[in-house]
């Protein structure tokens, strides 16, 4: 599949500050997901590719073509910003058509494509009210309203799910996942795992302004089999069930877990210390009532990668 | 022309009038504009108390075209339309990097000096209504008894027009202060009423540096009166390069800020 978003040698500093360092990428139609800690550079790596600033280094192509002063790219284009700004005195519809206005649509038009936006971030009860007596969630998804009105095929969310209560993330979500369709690409950041998570299996991480890694989660898992898991285990003997795993190389820790009866094992090779289970639960007849792998999700791996 | 210039020339025209309708509609409604509102017509309420006073005392009355013609110059050229210009020349781009709404234009397809130009071309517009309402209203409050006057109206016409320049002018320079510098506002109060207010009164050549120098030159100098110390060791230029120098002074001002918004970075403060 062709790339729509590029970048070369994309790097960029504010003055003494490292902003990003010499990223290269291809983006593909779908759901990417940056992430990273705060202050890692996802959004100094959205703002280069909307061209909102100019890279120190490198260059940007959306489209094969590049973005910077590229004026016209923008009508393809749909930004949603992190920071909780608006042009407050607005109501949400005239906040909508407002910005629809600079796309150059006819009044009949602007009306309908803002009607339209409103109905998919489900605002339009509220859609005559003045922006500032909108709720956080509200205003995120009038936020993502904005960026999605004139249908670009390219959308950009910097932390669209920052500061908001588990059901109007659950709806952001939900609105993100569903814009993907039709070959849109989407692209989304967070610092929280279990939210990029929810939205797709590709992924960026971007630590200090370099990507750590690229692609989806399985295959950053592959790239780091040496990972340490720490796997729970719930049994009728805990302390003769250790006393076994710590024999073994590919246990590098073991530990009681404040739990009644439950093992942690902290292990560099999971398929070989799963197999190992059965035989040793059978050998010293000890009962195994719950496996579990807490840290089995992209936490673990991003906290790895970052060394935590 | 080639047609592909011809088109380019037009999507601009029409970003700068989209951006203008947007900036135009929201300035109206907002809170600001009704402060201003109520700076604006000060003057009005002034003009007020002088016809009630005339109208109640034994003095001989002061014509009403005579202290309409010192309010123009003593209300609203060195004083009102400075703070019109002032915060809404600065605010162009300033309100849009406090405000971080920035983002939100700048990710449009349309040209950075468009944003620019239409906003300023917006906030202009207002302001001049704002003053033209406060000056007409001063003037038919003064010449309440000389409305049948048509003489008058040329003054009232001229008036207008000088201190729609005024705010042509100064909103352009304050435009341009505002994408330069964070403290404009402060900078801008020195310039008003340090800078313009004292560098008009220099004899010689001096005097050119100052915009008001040719605001002045417009508008005839009193003969008498208390106010006509404002006026003195003014050496008026001729009118016609007075005109030129203010609408020079202004695209210079304007192309300045344009150049500088679409090159320069703006970074929000957390």
């Amino acid at each position: 599949m062709k790339p729509v978003i590029e970048t070369q040698h994309l790097s960029k500093w504010y003055g003494n500050v490292l902003g990003l360092s010499d990223v290269t990428l291809e983006i593909e139609p779908g759901i990417t997901g940056i992430l990273g800690p705060n202050g890692a550079g996802k959004s100094t790596f959205l703002k280069l590719i909307t061209g909102q600033i100019k890279p120190n280094i490198g260059t940007c192509f959306i489209k094969g073509k590049k973005i910077r002063n590229n004026y016209p790219l923008f009508s393809f284009i749909g930004f949603c910003p992190e920071q909780d700004a608006f042009f407050d005195e607005l109501t949400g519809w005239q906040f909508i058509t407002g910005l629809l206005r600079l796309h150059h649509y006819s009044p009949a038009e602007r009306d309908d494509r803002a009607q339209k936006a409103l109905e998919i971030v489900e605002l339009v009860e509220d859609k005559d009210r003045v922006i500032k007596s909108y709720s956080r969630g509200m205003r995120q998804r009038l936020k993502f309203a904005q960026a999605i009105a004139h249908d670009p095929e390219i959308v950009v969310l910097d932390e669209p799910l920052n500061g908001l209560d588990p059901l109007g993330r659950r709806k952001i979500i939900r609105l993100i996942k569903s814009y993907k369709g039709e070959g849109r690409t989407v692209m989304v950041s967070s610092h929280v795992l279990p939210e990029i998570e929810a939205m797709t299996k590709k992924i960026i991480l971007i630590h200090q302004g370099k990507i750590f890694a690229q692609g989806d989660i399985h295959y950053i898992r592959d790239l780091i089999e040496t990972h340490p898991h720490i796997i729970s285990i719930k049994c009728s003997d805990p302390r003769l069930l250790a006393s076994n795993f710590i024999q073994e190389e590919f246990v590098l820790n073991v530990k009681f877990s404040s739990a009644e009866n439950t093992l942690l094992v902290e292990t560099n090779n999971r398929d070989k210390f799963f197999s190992l289970i059965p035989s040793l639960s059978v050998k010293n007849n000890i009962e195994v009532e719950e496996i579990t792998s807490p840290d089995d999700n992209l936490q673990a791996v991003f906290d790895y990668l970052v060394g935590k | 022309m080639t047609q592909k210039s011809t088109g380019k020339l037009s999507f601009y025209l029409t970003s700068l009038k989209d951006v203008y309708s947007f900036f135009f509609f929201m300035g109206r409604k907002s809170k600001k504009m009704k402060l201003f509102f109520l700076i604006s017509i000060l003057p009005v309420v002034v003009a007020l108390i002088i016809k009630i006073n005339q109208f109640f005392s034994d003095r001989t009355a002061i014509q009403g075209i005579y202290i309409f013609n010192n309010m123009t110059v003593v209300m609203y050229l060195q004083f009102l339309i400075l703070i019109l210009a002032l915060f809404y020349g600065t605010s162009v781009c300033s309100e849009e990097m406090e405000g971080k709404t920035l983002t939100y234009l700048t990710t449009r397809p349309i040209a950075k000096s468009a944003i620019l130009l239409g906003k300023y071309a917006a906030y202009t517009s207002l302001i001049i209504i704002l003053t033209a309402i406060g000056v007409t209203l001063s003037f038919f409050i003064l010449n309440l008894n000389d409305l049948l006057n048509f003489s008058l109206y040329k003054i009232l016409l001229r008036d207008v027009v000088v201190l729609s320049l005024g705010l042509i002018c100064y909103t352009s320079f304050f435009t341009f202060i505002g994408t330069i510098m964070k403290k404009s506002i402060i900078f801008g109060l020195v310039f008003s009423f340090g800078w313009e207010n004292v560098i008009q009164y220099f004899p010689g050549s001096t005097q050119r540096f100052a915009i008001a120098h040719y605001l002045k030159s417009l508008l005839p100098a009193p003969k008498t009166g208390r106010f006509s110390f404002l006026m003195f060791r003014l050496e008026p230029s001729p009118p016609l390069l007075a005109v030129f120098m203010i609408l020079l002074i202004t695209v210079v001002f304007l192309g300045l800020a344009c150049v500088l918004f679409s090159w320069k970075e703006y970074i929000f403060e957390d």
